[in-house]
């Protein structure tokens, strides 16, 4: 900036633009810049010449290898990444296949394989030829800048090259036949010819806070709390059209949402063809409790009375439930007290009417069916039975062995 | 240009006359023990005529892959292949010394293809809806349209390159470009059924829609390892030898690296479909190759056919050294062989692969005629196309 603003620019020798009219001259000049082993130097021709690379003397390109190893590491990152994901992290079984299936594999490592392959290519072409370029110092020559893609062959030497001199080289260039040779400058002590350091500070802070963005928007979604998706990359699939439950619908003629069965179709699980199992009714004579009676069968049946029935039958089966006692307590007119376990009609009432009862509901209370699994009905009409044990249970209930120490605390 | 034409042995010559006259020797030999060698193994005669497929559709192949080459170099107006395309075209008409072969495939068609029999689509409802299509009557009819084709292109790109040599007429090439657009699908087309009648008919049950690209991968990627062998025995006898450069082999080298992994991408693409599909149908053709010793030559396959040559192929000096890459030749060559006998064999010999001297004898033999009937088909002609308008640019091409 303070060259800029003192109105002086102090240039330098960046180095020497020798001219050639043809192929062949400049094949011969670039064997002989090579024999004399200058290192920083390049040519630039209109078209590809065949045999360049030989009279410059480059070496064999690294590319290929670049592009071995990117397809390698994507052969094997593609394997890696669904054995990982689909054997290991989560395993999940597609089409009946093994969790690791190589052959189910293969079309995504070949295309992990080429893409990194593609990417080893490409970019290892762009870095190898040093680009992206944004500027040289060439193109202040209007003669290169005006030639180099048209119909001019140029020689470029560096002044950085151990071996330049700036008057030897410009023989050198004479020597070969160079129609012209020019010299190149650039401005002194320039951090970078386009950019100044603060400049380039300026720029780069912004990219920075730009390229904080991103993360701290994931942040700040992360760390609140939300009942909704956070971020809908595909927002049809979180809101997918349909129907709520009784809604009206369009779409049919009936105009209702919800649909029945199709004709003459049964859905898994039921066809329900054991009539006794599901209804407790068989031949129309109830059925006893077609489940075999065990502690797990009873502690299910515990569990879901505790549930469903206590609240107005009561924990102990007893008919004080809370919604019972309230409805004493604020004299109901409409209330129908519920029935203790106990109570005789419960008492002699077979297991299959129980269960017609929790399923289909009686007086005030309503129809259990549609919330409480067929099994777990039957396992609370087993726990029922046991609530009534409880009560009117004799002593011939009792285990023989158990027997003596009862009688024994009965009579302390 | 010319100086290296002047300096350099470009026909046959003597050696054309040896192939004649040994080819036949060797080929009636060779045939001949296979022949009767077969009736020293259980499965008599069979046996023979298993060998003869294997070995017809080897050498057909080599012709088709020869003539997928004319016609891609034709309407790509290829420059670099010009030096090596009248061998080329000389291997391609030998389609009809295949054709002439084709008599034992006829002959043993009984033995091969059990749709032959008409007790087979007694009790096969499948069997008989393939009926319109599956009887010998259409099959000989189709092999003669197939082969009609084939012959009709090869000869005209033979003797029109050939009548070229003298006339130098440039308007001819143009011509066999303009001929070469129909061409390649005719010969898609007909390579495709053939391969369909020729090969996967051996399990009449059986179909996979992708078989004729499987056939024409393997027929390419032979041809072009013929190539590669061939010119390096020719130029080991004196011929072409400046002719043919290293930088011909290199892009000959890159074909064969190129349809190495067009064959394997084409195999598995076959059998990645029925393995996932997992149908009773599709997948009983390979679960025939998936028992016993054929599992391990399917193991073999995979290995022998993609994986080596891929590794092997890559790098860029061996595709150079024509040596070295007439060796790796030889090796994919044998692979598809073993690649058609892959596809052939099962159907009839179940749990082991069974390669017996047999089928040595069958191919040298074979292999024998073909020799015979390419220096038959090249007569005088010059090995490389004198008036092709690009041969200075095939002369002078260099690999970058």
């Amino acid at each position: 900036m303070t060259d800029q603003s003192s109105g002086q620019k102090k240039m330098k020798l960046h180095g020497l633009l020798g001219e050639f009219k043809d192929i062949e001259s400049i094949l011969k000049a670039s064997a002989a810049i090579r024999d004399k082993g200058f290192k920083k130097w390049d040519t630039y021709t209109p078209f590809p010449v065949h045999g360049i690379e030989k009279a410059m003397g480059i070496k064999k390109s690294l590319v290929p290898k670049i592009v071995f190893t990117c397809g390698l590491i994507g052969g094997i990152g593609g394997l890696g990444l669904q054995w990982w994901t689909n054997a290991v992290n989560y395993p999940w079984i597609v089409s009946g296949k093994p969790l690791f299936s190589v052959p189910a594999n293969i079309p995504i490592v070949f295309e992990t394989t080429v893409l990194l392959a593609a990417f080893g290519a490409v970019f290892g072409m762009i870095f190898l030829n040093k680009l992206p370029q944004l500027y040289s110092p060439l193109f202040t020559s209007k003669n290169f800048s005006q030639g180099a893609t048209n119909d001019k062959f140029f020689v470029y030497i560096e002044a950085q090259d151990p071996k330049f001199s700036p008057d030897r080289t410009r023989e050198l260039l004479e020597s070969l036949n160079a129609v012209t040779v020019e010299e190149i400058e650039e401005e002194e002590h320039a951090w970078s010819p386009s950019l100044s350091p603060k400049m380039a500070w300026s720029i780069g802070s912004i990219v920075f806070c730009l390229i904080l963005i991103p993360p701290l928007y994931i942040a700040r979604a992360q760390a609140k709390d939300r009942t909704t998706t956070r971020v809908q990359l595909i927002p049809d699939m979180d809101q997918q059209p349909r129907v709520n439950a009784q809604a009206a619908s369009t779409i049919f003629v009936d105009g209702r949402g919800m649909r029945n069965y199709v004709d003459g179709t049964v859905p898994r699980g039921g066809a329900q063809t054991n009539t006794g199992y599901y209804t407790g009714a068989e031949n129309e004579e109830w059925v006893s409790n077609p489940l075999p009676v065990n502690r797990a069968l009873l502690e299910r049946g515990q569990n879901r009375f505790d549930i469903y029935c206590a609240a107005c039958h009561g924990i102990d089966g007893s008919g004080n439930g809370p919604i019972a006692i309230r409805a004493k307590r604020l004299r109901e007119p409409n209330w129908v007290p519920p029935l203790a376990m106990t109570d005789s009609t419960v008492l002699e009432r077979p297991d299959g009417h129980l269960f017609n009862t929790i399923t289909n509901g009686i007086r005030n209370m309503p129809a259990y069916g549609d919330q409480i699994h067929v099994e777990d009905r039957w396992a609370i009409v087993a726990y029922i039975r046991a609530l009534q044990k409880s009560q009117h249970a004799t002593l011939q209930d009792v285990p023989a062995d158990k027997r003596e120490q009862l009688r024994e605390e009965g009579q302390k | 240009m010319a100086k290296r034409l002047e300096n350099d042995t470009i026909d046959l010559g003597s050696t054309g006359a040896s192939f004649l006259k040994m080819g036949a020797i060797v080929g009636a030999i060779g045939l001949a023990i296979a022949l009767f060698g077969s009736f020293t193994t259980e499965m008599k005669l069979e046996r023979f005529f298993l060998s003869y497929l294997v070995n017809f559709a080897f050498f057909l192949s080599l012709s088709i892959g020869a003539l997928f080459f004319i016609l891609t170099q034709h309407i790509g107006r290829a420059g670099w292949s010009v030096v090596v395309r009248r061998v080329s075209e000389g291997f391609a008409a030998n389609v009809g010394l295949m054709l002439v072969l084709f008599i034992g495939v006829f002959l043993g068609m009984g033995q091969l293809y059990s749709w032959t029999n008409p007790e087979a689509f007694a009790n096969d409802p499948i069997l008989q809806g393939k009926q319109p299509y599956l009887n010998t009557q259409f099959f000989l009819i189709r092999i003669l349209v197939y082969f009609g084709v084939w012959i009709l292109l090869t000869q005209y790109f033979l003797r029109g390159s050939a009548k070229q040599d003298s006339t130098k007429d440039p308007k001819k090439t143009e011509r066999m470009q303009m001929v070469s657009a129909p061409g390649i699908p005719l010969t898609a087309i007909t390579v495709t059924f053939a391969s369909f009648d020729l090969l996967m008919s051996r399990d009449p049950h059986w179909f996979s829609t992708i078989f004729g690209v499987y056939y024409f991968a393997g027929s390419f990627l032979g041809y072009f390892s013929l190539m590669a062998v061939f010119f390096c025995f020719l130029q080991s006898k004196g011929m072409l030898k400046e002719t043919v450069t290293p930088d011909h082999y290199h892009d000959i080298g890159k074909y064969m690296f190129g349809f190495t992994v067009f064959w394997a991408y084409i195999a598995f693409s076959q059998f990645m479909l029925i393995w996932y599909g997992n149908i009773p149908e599709e997948t009983v053709w390979y679960i025939r190759r998936f028992e016993g010793g054929w599992l391990n030559a399917s193991y073999f396959l995979l290995i022998g056919h993609f994986i080596i040559p891929f590794f092997i192929l890559l790098f860029r000096e061996i595709k150079r050294i024509p040596a070295a890459l007439a060796a790796v030749g030889v090796w994919i060559l044998a692979m598809h062989w073993f690649d058609l006998y892959w596809i052939v064999m099962p159907e009839s010999i179940k749990g082991h692969v069974g390669i017996s001297w047999i089928d040595i004898a069958c191919f040298i033999g074979m292999g024998g005629l073909y020799l015979a009937g390419f220096a038959f088909f090249m007569g005088r002609k010059s090995l490389i196309p004198e008036g092709d308008p690009r041969l200075e640019e095939s002369l002078e091409f260099k690999n970058a």
